[in-house]
């Protein structure tokens, strides 16, 4: 492997995760400041989206369909996990150009910078999700999710895709400016046929083969059965899920590594 | 060499020989062979399968979710607790799944170990599946065991087990439908038993078939007598008038006589208050009407029970097994070759992130 390398592997990985620590608090400080909520608004900036999304739905009475979800848990359930990736990935469009001068720095990382903002989604989005939907349990407008395991299983496997996506679109960008402009579109087409709005079981049989080849609408489902258990009929294969991220991580890893290379050289 | 080899890719041993090499081992060695035995059936009601055509068959075939409904009855019954009991008392289930030639981690009690029913169920509910398919309304029964010949008994012991489902969910809409109208006409036929019974007492006890017809047979009889006696009055006095001493007078005078009082006596048999036609006449009339009414009530009560008969009928449904329980003469799962290659795959991909992961964490110390 790399003769170069003066610092064990373990080591070298300890100077990565304090890099990333600090990218996160720098992301973190330059984004949401210290005025008024300050940081707070990491968590309160998806809720409020959440929470609109979740009032425009119950108004539009959504969910009907006798499926006996509650129009409320079927809106945070779907909403917050699109945040987890479409958010990630908007973030990361600009990642590495944005922060092209951080660098030069030896122990800075192209990755690094996607992985402090991609954290940094996935922690807003986890806290929203938590807040609301225990908020909304208090309430007594959502019920306890049924298998809190199942629940945990397809919100990390929404934070795989959504991280290996993010990763795949930051690095994109640096090749093509193309990609940043595209990706907006593409994620508000993808936004409504990424499970959060229906259930797969709502779709007529042609519709559901095709709706089931995006991997995240394996991720709702997997949340949703999680969250309302038998109540719904879901349909997912988590080896589907897993194999498509699996390549995404490949071909995102490998991209971002050459698009670090390319920024620096 | 090759240790040597392996001690510099590390990274390659450990996330592909080895998952590599555990897979070929497993699936060439160890994995037993799982026998499928498939049969296909439909659960279909006559109310779908009602012969029609144009729009009337547009719209069936659109209101296909009755099958549906039912089907999945069926279904939810197939992969219940209830059935697996029902199962396990016929078939010794847990000796099936607990086979001397399966490997260890295969087997029924497996590596949790645990013998108990709701394990059992667990284990039972991935080794049959039920897949509806929407389109055709056939349903598809799968059940997997270590031998072809279990995994067909399972399977046919299902479909027979559904098929009483099925016997005992219609029976039940059938009683439930029926049952109520059966009782109306049960009451109806009872009161028109009773209002017949009162009607023929009554006549026996009065000695009276008709009043009103008797009593125009009566009045009848009267109004002869009366011409009768306007006759015999006009001889006597056209006698009189002729010959007064006539001595036929007397005897005209006494039939006159006689004919009045059979007169007075016949009228008050129809009109007089105790015991004539017309004192009898407003009870026979109400006993007649329940008669009538209760007929009428009878004849409605029967014809809503032949009707509910019709709708039980209509609301009858099948379950149609259109293949039996399949054998197979060769496993096909698992599915070695093909289980080796994805392992191999996946393992490549681990490999390939992670050594770029590795790339780029070590740039970090560089």
């Amino acid at each position: 492997m790399a003769e170069a390398s003066t610092t064990s592997l373990a080591d070298s990985f300890a100077i990565q995760w304090r890099v990333i620590r600090a990218l996160f608090l720098r992301e973190l400080i330059t984004r949401f400041g210290r005025d008024n909520l300050g940081v707070l608004w990491l968590v309160g900036e998806p809720m409020l989206f959440t929470l609109g999304v979740t009032t425009l739905w119950s108004l539009a009475g959504l969910a009907h369909k006798g499926s006996g979800i509650p129009i409320v848990a079927f809106a945070v359930t779907g909403y917050s996990s699109v945040l987890m990736w479409r958010n990630s990935a908007s973030q990361c469009t600009h990642a590495i150009e944005g922060n092209r001068p951080l660098l030069f720095h030896r122990s800075v990382q192209a990755i690094d910078v996607c992985l402090a903002r991609i954290a940094l989604e996935v922690t807003g989005a986890t806290g929203s999700f938590i807040f609301l939907s225990s908020f909304f349990t208090y309430l007594g407008w959502m019920q306890p999710p049924d298998n809190i395991a199942l629940v945990i299983e397809g919100w990390l496997m929404l934070a795989w895709f959504g991280a290996s996506l993010a990763l795949l679109i930051g690095a994109a960008c640096v090749f093509s400016d193309l990609v940043h402009r595209l990706w907006q579109p593409v994620s508000y087409i993808l936004f409504p046929m990424s499970g959060a709005a229906f259930m797969v079981d709502w779709m007529p049989k042609k519709m559901q083969g095709l709706v089931l080849y995006l991997p995240m609408v394996h991720g709702v489902e997997l949340l949703r059965h999680g969250y309302f258990g038998t109540v719904v009929k879901t349909h997912y294969d988590l080896g589907y899920m897993a194999g498509f991220c699996l390549v995404l991580t490949l071909c995102a890893v490998y991209l971002v590594r050459v698009a670090g290379h390319r920024i620096e050289f | 060499m090759i240790t040597a080899w392996l001690r510099g890719h590390l990274l390659f041993t450990f996330a592909v020989l080895v998952p590599t090499v555990c897979s070929v081992l497993y699936f060439s060695l160890i994995a037993s062979d799982v026998y499928v035995s498939e049969s296909h059936f439909i659960v279909s009601s006559s109310e779908n399968a009602m012969p029609s055509g144009g729009i009337a068959e547009m719209l069936m075939g659109a209101s296909l979710s009755h099958g549906q409904s039912d089907s999945s009855q069926v279904h939810d019954y197939i992969l219940s607790r209830d059935a697996l009991k029902e199962l396990s008392e016929r078939l010794k289930i847990e000796q099936i799944f607990a086979h001397r030639e399966a490997n260890f981690f295969d087997r029924f009690p497996g590596l949790t170990g645990g013998r108990s029913f709701e394990e059992l169920f667990l284990y039972y509910t991935k080794h049959v599946s039920v897949e509806p398919d929407p389109m055709s309304s056939i349903s598809v029964l799968s059940v997997r065991a270590f031998t072809p010949e279990d995994a067909r008994r399972i399977n046919a012991e299902l479909l027979d087990m559904s098929e009483r489902l099925v016997n005992t969910l219609n029976e039940r809409s059938r009683r439930d439908l029926i049952q109520f109208a059966d009782n109306e006409v049960k009451i109806a036929s009872d009161k028109a038993k009773d209002a017949a019974v009162a009607l023929l007492s009554y006549r026996s006890n009065q000695t009276v078939y008709e009043p009103n017809k008797e009593a125009a047979i009566q009045l009848e009889g009267v109004s002869k007598l009366h011409q009768q006696l306007i006759t015999t009055e006009a001889e006597i006095a056209e006698i009189r008038k002729l010959s007064p001493d006539n001595p036929q007078i007397a005897g005209l005078e006494g039939s006159a006589d006689l004919l009045r009082k059979t007169i007075n006596a016949e009228t008050g048999k129809v009109t007089s208050s105790s015991g004539s036609f017309s004192a009898r006449a407003p009870t026979f009339e109400r006993l007649q009407l329940d008669v009538e009414f209760a007929d009428k009530q009878l004849g409605m009560a029967l014809a809503e029970l032949e009707s509910a008969r019709a709708e039980a009928q209509k609301k009858q449904i099948y379950l149609e097994r259109l293949t039996q329980p399949s054998v197979q003469d060769k496993a096909m799962e698992p599915r070695r070759i093909r289980s080796i290659i994805t392992a191999f795959i996946v393992s490549l991909l681990f490999w390939g992130i992670a050594t770029i992961l590795v790339a780029t964490v070590r740039e970090h110390g560089e």
